[in-house]
């Protein structure tokens, strides 16, 4: 198989030399998010993450975590399902930076990391979030990452993710 | 073996204008593509007793007209006023490659002689994707928040999962765009027919949602294509030399409504889907002599590769290099330049491909030697389909 020469892949990026770049980092500051409306199934997480904790949909019968939340489990078709509280801690299992404004709304942060977090109590659920504290260049599969919590408004608070204090 | 493979024939294909967004309502598209697989058949109108179609709008927010946005069933029912009609449907589920297999289906049922499938797409002038208002409901609820918004980003996330477990490079992805689009030269229906790309254009331009840059993205255009299908003793006594459907899949695997980022989906719907074509057409991937792959999005080519069984994970974009993917190479890829050049039609244009070089008729671009022609119809998680089309029955 052919090898070609490796090439900087976000060679018109400026990479972190030495601590965060602040030109990397996304502004969220004039960003303004659409507003999450709970149903009957995902209710429960909306309320714990206000509370400041991340709790996702488990089988009672085989304990298996599922997200986003289903009717039945996917894995044993079991349909007793209750929220229970993970640690937060997991792993980056993809994301992508936005280079151009789907969502208008988002143009101020322009570009921006969307990652997929896969927490480490619960493989298989993905939660879709944004890198914050950190560049945006720093979103790598594999990195280590923390749950925060960000207050949307009075009534919903968005669990969102950082890098591992370990790791940062 | 399926014991109806080669039983069901495309005999005949229509394209209508490509605009880059709506002049015209796109009826007028619909009706122009039908008119021209007719013709291509070599039949009259009024010998179309079937007709299916997806007539999914993917541009979002925009309101669902028929005959302007969108071009139902209903609507052609009502263009066409077919006398003889007997059989129609509409699919949801597995997108225009569902309508085709149900019209096979219809066709082996003998429940209609002559069906006809289309594939009609919309481009709103202004904006493509009109995103959630204020509030994000239903699945978006935990996509929206996040600027997660539009297809590309779902499928970007999977493609850096792809990249970086097998630590490749999305630079090799220029020689599908630029390999496509030379090929699209010889494919006078497609919107990019005679506008050069070279690998600089590629990597140097802008990037949309990393690691799809601009020309990994198909370009929203307004438009249709068409197919007439019917059995293979009748599309016999018709004009054109046949292409013979020697076996069909769908995808088993689906994700529930909102996981998104997840590559092992992708691979599962494809191998679910493509496992059943190896099984019902007695082939495999080493038979096939020619290839298209739906590329909305580059990497589904890459899932659809190595999900089919053409090559190992993680090696599909060495794979498409060193002239494999040439119309003299070892797998002759999008040889009409794929969504990429022809523009956002879906996969009816790749079935379309799949059946001209299977019967021999796909004019400059036509792959030597042609008997198995291998189709992938959409993202293999999606709403994935497979298709083989051979020139000889067996
Ligand atoms: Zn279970």
């Amino acid at each position: 198989m052919t090898s070609l020469p490796r090439a900087n892949i976000l060679a018109r990026v400026p990479e972190p030399r030495t601590g965060p770049d602040v030109t990397a980092m996304s502004d969220w500051s004039r960003v303004t998010r659409p507003i999450p409306v709970p149903n009957e199934w995902t209710k429960p997480f909306w309320e714990a993450a206000k509370r400041g904790v991340l709790a996702l949909q488990r089988c009672q019968a085989c304990k298996h975590f599922q997200h986003p939340p289903y009717a039945t489990c996917v894995r044993c078709m079991a349909t007793d399902l209750a929220f229970e509280p993970v640690s937060g801690a997991g792993t980056i299992y993809a994301y992508t930076i936005m280079y151009h404004a789907g969502d208008k709304r988002f143009a101020a942060a322009i570009p921006y990391a969307s990652i997929i977090v896969e927490p480490d109590d619960a493989p298989g659920a993905l939660l879709a979030a944004n890198l914050l504290e950190a560049p945006y260049t720093e979103a790598k599969v594999g990195r280590r990452v923390e749950v925060v919590f960000q207050p949307l408004n009075d009534d919903f608070t968005l669990p969102q993710f950082r890098l591992a204090r370990d790791t940062r | 073996m399926w014991e109806h493979r080669c039983k069901v024939a495309v005999s005949g294909v229509g394209f209508s204008r490509v605009t880059r967004s709506a002049e015209v309502p796109l009826a007028a598209h619909a009706l122009e593509a039908v008119q021209g697989a007719v013709a291509d058949s070599g039949l009259a109108v009024s010998d179309i007793d079937g007709l299916a179609t997806y007539p999914e709008l993917p541009a979002t927010g925009h309101a669902v007209v028929d005959g302007i946005t969108i071009v139902s069933v209903n609507c052609m029912m009502a263009m066409l006023k077919l006398s003889n009609l007997s059989w129609h449907v509409q699919v949801e589920t597995v997108n225009i490659g569902g309508a085709v297999q149900q019209a096979v289906n219809a066709l082996l049922a003998g429940v209609c002689r002559y069906a006809v499938v289309w594939r009609a797409m919309h481009n709103p002038k202004g904006t493509y994707q009109n995103l959630p208002g204020t509030y994000a409901q239903g699945p978006s609820q935990f996509t929206a928040p996040y600027g997660f918004g539009g297809p590309g980003q779902g499928m970007a996330v999977a493609y850096t999962r792809w990249l970086e477990r097998h630590g490749q490079d999305r630079e090799k992805m220029a020689t599908l765009a630029v390999t496509q689009r030379r090929h699209s030269h010889k494919n006078p229906h497609a919107y990019f027919c005679g506008q050069p790309l070279t690998r600089e254009d590629y990597l140097n331009s802008r990037m949309v949602a990393y690691p799809f840059c601009l020309y990994d993205c198909d370009i929203p255009v307004q438009g249709a294509v068409a197919i007439v299908l019917t059995t293979a003793d009748r599309a016999r006594d018709l004009r054109p030399r046949p292409a013979y459907i020697a076996g069909y899949g769908q995808r088993l695997a689906f994700e529930v409504a909102g996981r998104i980022g997840s590559l092992s989906s992708y691979m599962e719907g494809g191998r679910s889907s493509s496992r059943l074509t190896w099984e019902r057409s007695g082939l495999s991937p080493k038979d096939v002599d020619v290839a298209q792959i739906y590329d909305g999005f580059s990497a589904s080519v890459i899932y659809g590769l190595e999900s089919y069984g053409f090559c190992k994970e993680g090696e599909a974009l060495d794979f498409i290099q060193e002239g494999r993917m040439e119309l003299d190479g070892e797998l002759p890829l999008n040889t009409f330049g794929g969504s990429l050049s022809t523009g956002r039609i879906h996969g009816l244009w790749h079935i379309i491909e799949g059946a001209l070089q299977a019967s021999g008729r796909a004019g400059e671009r036509q792959v030597e030697d042609v008997n198995v022609s291998f189709v992938g119809a959409s993202a293999p998680i999606v709403q994935g389909t497979t298709f083989i089309f051979v020139k000889e029955p067996y």
